[in-house]
């Protein structure tokens, strides 16, 4: 198999999942569409050294998480640079995006995730997204399992107290 | 099953998405002619930005010397100063009788004829 038909292999197996993996955490599928490809393009990039140690899905999550948490970091410096926060900017594009297709409920739950701590908010959108499991987000994220869950958790109860005072 | 209800996107987004993605390979195996261009430009133009200040930096900070200012200028400006050349000399030599001698022997005047215009003042 050619390095072209891995890559194409790769975008049919892992192109959706990456998509709505990064689009949690930056809330605009304008952004997300940019950022997809720009994980594709790392991806490729390094596919010739990728000896598959480790499995490709973690590989490829791998790359998509760290991407994302670049992109806010950008978000977070252009934010402050208007005076403004990360956590504002969110809100705003969760209000106004206009493929967001989800109840009160599920905007209230997108608009507490995306305030959590950044390790936090891998781990929730890792485990309650896309489902992962532990074992596997160990991997992903280089983290103890006992960690993740307690990371999971205090997310939880964060989101919990944080829709609770939104009733 | 990835819990994605609440996001939604454009209709046959992911057919488009993954055409693009799939151009990936093509694009980096053949990068524009202003792409491979680029960091060369990028140097030349920095070269010529450093050329361009350090000059400009030179000139304002160090005093103009003559061969900057032209020899024409200078003259000018001497002329215009000491129009009449009644300003001694900056760096005067002692005149020696020697060379008085010498320059009414280049000038044509004898001692007699500088005796008689002193004789004609003293009256």
């Amino acid at each position: 198999m050619t390095l072209e038909e891995r890559f194409n292999e790769i975008i049919r197996d892992y192109s959706e999942r990456v998509y709505y993996h990064v689009r949690r955490f930056v809330n605009s599928h304008e952004d997300a569409d940019d950022l997809v490809q720009e994980i594709f393009l790392k991806v490729w990039n390094a596919l010739p050294s990728f000896r598959g140690e480790a499995q490709t899905y973690t590989w490829i999550y791998r790359i998509a998480t760290n991407e994302a948490l670049n992109a806010l970091r950008r978000e977070k410096v252009r934010a402050a640079l208007r005076f403004s926060s990360l956590d504002e900017v969110m809100e705003r594009r969760i209000d106004s995006d206009p493929w967001f297709s989800g109840d009160a409920a599920q905007r209230a739950l997108s608009k507490a995730v995306a305030r959590l701590p950044e390790k936090q908010r891998q781990v929730f959108i890792l485990r309650y997204y896309d489902e992962m499991p532990y074992e596997q987000m160990s991997k992903v994220l280089d983290t103890s399992v006992g960690a993740l869950k307690a990371s999971y958790h205090l997310a939880q109860e964060k989101i919990r107290a944080a829709l609770g005072e939104g009733d | 099953m990835i819990r994605k209800m609440d996001i939604s996107t454009p209709e046959g987004y992911f057919e488009t998405l993954q055409e693009r993605l799939r151009l990936i390979p093509s694009r980096r195996q053949r990068p524009s002619v202003v792409r491979r261009l680029s960091p060369y430009v990028a140097i030349a133009a920095s070269i010529v930005l450093a050329a361009v200040l350090g000059n400009f930096i030179l000139k304002t900070t160090a005093a103009p010397s003559e061969e900057d200012l032209g020899w024409e200028y200078v003259s000018y400006l001497a002329q215009s100063l000491d129009p009449d050349g009644i300003l001694p000399p900056q760096e005067s030599e002692e005149m020696t009788s020697g060379d008085i001698v010498a320059y009414l022997i280049n000038e044509g005047i004898s001692v007699e004829q500088l005796n008689a215009y002193y004789n004609e003042e003293d009256d």
